[in-house]
């Protein structure tokens, strides 16, 4: 069967299709549009994603769709109704956007696809969740738990999930918690307190907490309470998810911890306000944590599982996961390469095919790269054109290891693009790991982002336990960046540039068969600096999605302080002369 | 790409005499300047506009980023960089000022201006970048950069108490002038001979985008005034029922699967 998995319209759209129980293909919306998050209907995903497979929409068998939509109306009215009048603003807002696209998804996506509506289907929004982390992780049989702001009611929800021998495959839901009690909202809206964007300024918050103390724990207690039955339940008196969208907290959360930050202000962790944003932050983190191990332990209790399978946009929060794989009683978690709304485009699809179409599991390749491919050719073009020095060889490695012990910075492309907000090899920005200045370097004059920003580190599988106090399993969590470790302590002033400020740092953990190339060079930079571990942040500018295609590479390669550039077989390298005469020519 | 010193060289005054007198002459111009003259004269206005220029500016960064990406003539692709890298840093200036300012304000946030009334460069305007030819992308930037530099120079005229932002306003209007040149320098490089009919499609285009925003806009109004109007009206034995089926909701768990332990 051929099926088209589709999520959006809220946030991160994205694509990805199936052909015979097996991926051939998945992209965001915004690595195409150049919209980050781009939230809009993935019509650029679906056409690559069908192009790609050379099939045009009349060969689909099924087109899914990641959510129901009359469901999330249902959700939405309600709350509108329940707020009355005091979501008098949110209600014309709210109907105009679910009455104008959103409620009428099925003949949208049919007719943009010229399709008939009887081959579109929609499933819920953590069904999608649950199946992109569970039908695409190696394992037989799982706990799950999906955990994100809102779908349609659902916030969180936990279950089984099981392949049989007989092909047949099963996701269980058990129970769930249901909007406004959210753990997504929740941390979303101190997200939004702390002065960053909802939806996209969650991870600042991670790594701003680790420079706090969780001193205002107890005053989050009073936001976020456990119930009897071992779920936890908003104090609604300290939110406010209907009148204020962008934001969610109420004037009572303002009164009880004080100013919110105005995004514009810069946070100064020496001064006294720059440490009550970073302890109500670490506080904020904290009670997530408290709230996810919980949750987990009692469901291994209760299944007796050994593994469990996390998705949904909270999965996105490292820190908790290393404390659910240590605490928990799990012996393995798996956290899908795109587990928040993007990777329900493929969950969507996965789950169609082998729930709703009882089509026999097949296993998924155990890599997050089914996105396009750069070509090297254009990339030799261009830089023929822009009189670049540029060169081809087929043993580039060598001499990139060489440029990265040399201090050097390397923007690397290799391959078909990763899916999911994580760069996992294939458009990343590799940097050596060992100092403090290169980590700044790479904030004022590449990233341009907070200094308090960890940056992550990648490496060798075989290497990884000498450098990281991975915990039991941790390999396979860190296998697509989904945990927070610390470095061991021998190593943390060799491994400074990664490093956050307490001690742990967001590894990657390669294994040669995921990507090969990239592991050849961690070798060849490990046996020129002893230390076969590198920098890998993400290749893209501040406010840009990640790059895609060599051109938008080579873009920011000369507008940013990226030494080398390489696609594959082709280096580029950045004289100081020629990036000056690059920008005098013409100015 | 710190933002640049407003205490630096001094910007090339751009309200000569020459260029002034064709401002002056701009007749919405001198109908407006009272309303412009009211809406700068508040602080924290100032701050908020500034703060949404800066975002309009990097918007409209990304986008000749975007456009140096997509075309195939070199010349362009460098043009379109520098260009970028001007707008990052009015982005920064804008924000740099409107932070300064917002010190002082208490306001801020996202709420503001309808995109209708957003000042004169609108990034590209929603423009498909993945379509449109070099040409017809010069002739809108020119355009766009034409409709800034109009803007920027009546409000600068209207700052008179606050020097600072006048001299940032005068200092981004010479980029854009530049700006200007180049593109119907180039305009007439790649289409030596269409230059002046795609520049006459590009003004018809960016007509119809504004008739399009205002059209929007007033139908956002007009749906806006029924919905609220329904929302008081007709809601409320609605609303009732919803309160009373809140307070029977259970906190906690619910039961997806009948079978599930309790």
């Amino acid at each position: 069967m051929k099926i088209l998995g589709i999520s959006g319209h809220y946030h991160d759209s994205a694509a990805a299709l199936l052909v015979d129980g097996v991926p051939v293909a998945a992209v965001q919306e915004e690595r195409l549009s150049r919209h980050k998050n781009d939230a809009g209907f993935p019509l650029a995903a679906i056409e690559w994603c069908l192009d790609r497979a050379g099939l045009s929409p009349d060969d689909l068998d099924a087109v899914i769709f990641y959510e129901k939509p009359t469901l999330k109306f249902d959700r939405v009215l309600t709350g509108l109704l329940q707020g009355w009048p005091g979501s008098w603003r949110s209600y014309p807002k709210a109907m105009k956007n679910m009455l104008g696209e959103k409620l009428w998804v099925r003949g949208l996506i049919a007719s943009q696809l010229g399709i008939s509506t009887r081959r579109v289907r929609c499933i819920e929004h953590h069904q999608s969740h649950a199946a992109a982390a569970f039908l695409t992780a190696p394992t037989q049989e799982a706990a799950i738990i999906t955990a994100d702001g809102v779908g349609e009611w659902a916030t969180l929800t936990v279950g089984t999930g099981t392949k049989r021998a007989d092909g047949s495959s099963e996701i269980r839901m058990l129970r769930e918690l249901r909007f406004p009690h959210s753990l997504g909202l929740f941390y979303s809206a101190v997200t939004a307190y702390l002065g960053f964007t909802v939806n996209e300024g969650e991870y600042k918050v991670m790594g701003l907490a680790s420079y706090g103390q969780p001193t205002r724990i107890d005053e989050m207690r009073r936001l976020l309470r456990p119930t009897a039955d071992g779920a936890f339940t908003l104090d609604l008196a300290f939110f406010d998810f209907l009148g204020k969208v962008e934001s969610g907290y109420s004037s009572r959360f303002i009164d009880l911890f004080g100013p919110p930050r105005k995004s514009w202000q810069p946070i100064d962790l020496r001064n006294e306000e720059g440490r009550r944003l970073a302890d109500i932050a670490a506080s904020a983190q904290a009670l997530l944590e408290e709230v996810m191990v919980g949750i987990a332990t009692n469901l291994q209790r209760e299944t007796g599982l050994s593994d469990l399978c996390l998705g949904g946009g909270v999965a996105l929060n490292g820190v908790a996961n290393a404390r659910i794989l240590r605490e928990a009683g799990f012996a393995r978690l798996f956290v899908p390469s795109a587990p928040g709304d993007a990777g329900c485009a493929l969950g969507a699809a996965l789950y169609a095919d082998r729930i709703l179409f009882g089509q026999p599991h097949k296993a998924v390749p155990d890599h997050p790269f089914w996105g396009p491919e750069p070509d090297e050719a254009a990339l030799f073009r261009i830089a023929r054109e822009d009189g670049i020095p540029a060169i081809a060889s087929d043993e580039l490695i060598e001499d990139v290891a060489d440029a990265l012990a040399a201090d050097k910075i390397v923007g690397w492309v290799d391959g078909a693009m990763e899916f999911g907000p994580r760069a996992l090899g294939h458009r990343s920005i590799l940097a050596a790991p060992h100092d403090v200045a290169m980590r700044d370097r790479l904030n004022r004059d590449i990233k341009y982002r907070e200094e308090f920003r960890p940056f992550a580190p990648v490496v060798a599988a075989e290497h990884a336990d000498r450098f990281f106090d991975l915990p039991p399993g941790g390999a396979r969590l860190a296998r697509f960046m989904s945990g927070v470790v610390p470095v061991r302590p021998k190593w943390r002033s060799r491994l400074a540039g990664i490093t956050h400020v307490d001690g742990t740092a967001r590894v990657q953990v390669l294994d040669r068969e995921m990507e090969p190339r990239l592991h050849a060079l961690l070798e060849a930079y490990g046996q020129r600096s002893g230390i076969p571990v590198l920098l890998n942040t993400s290749f893209n500018l501040a406010g840009e999605p990640i790059v895609n295609t060599v051109a938008e590479a080579y873009s920011t390669f000369r507008r940013c302080g990226i030494d080398l550039l390489v696609a594959g077989n082709v280096c580029l390298t950045k004289p100081r002369a020629v990036r000056a005469q690059i920008l005098e020519n013409v100015a | 790409m710190g933002a640049p010193s407003l205490q630096g060289d001094p910007p090339r005054e751009v309200a000569q005499p020459g260029r002034g007198t064709a401002y002056f002459g701009d007749f919405f111009g001198m109908v407006l300047r009272p309303v412009h003259r009211l809406i700068w004269a508040d602080p924290q206005r100032r701050a908020r506009k500034l703060l949404e220029f800066a975002e309009v500016e990097a918007s409209g960064g990304r986008d000749l980023v975007r456009a140096a990406e997509l075309t195939d003539d070199p010349v362009l692709r460098a043009r379109y960089l520098v260009h970028a890298r001007d707008e990052a840093r009015h982005a920064d200036m804008f924000r740099a000022r409107g932070r300064a300012l917002g010190k002082e304000a208490t306001g801020g946030g996202k709420e503001g201006l309808a995109d209708w009334m957003a000042p004169g460069e609108r990034g590209m305007e929603g423009l498909d970048l993945t379509r449109e030819k070099d040409a017809d992308l010069l002739a809108f930037l020119h355009l766009s950069e034409s409709a800034a530099a109009r803007d920027f120079a009546r409000y600068a005229r209207v700052i008179d108490k606050d020097p600072a932002t006048r001299i940032l306003f005068q200092r981004i209007l010479h980029d854009e002038d530049e700006h200007k040149a180049y593109t119907r320098g180039e305009l007439s490089r790649i289409a030596p001979h269409r230059a002046r009919r795609v520049l006459w499609w590009a003004r018809l285009r960016r007509l119809w985008k504004a008739y399009l925003r205002f059209a929007t806009a007033l139908a956002g109004v007009m749906a806006g005034v029924v919905l609220m109007v329904q929302y008081f009206l007709l809601l409320p034995p609605f609303v009732w029922l919803a309160k009373r089926n809140a307070k029977r909701e259970k906190s906690g768990w619910i039961f997806v699967d009948e079978k599930a332990p309790r």
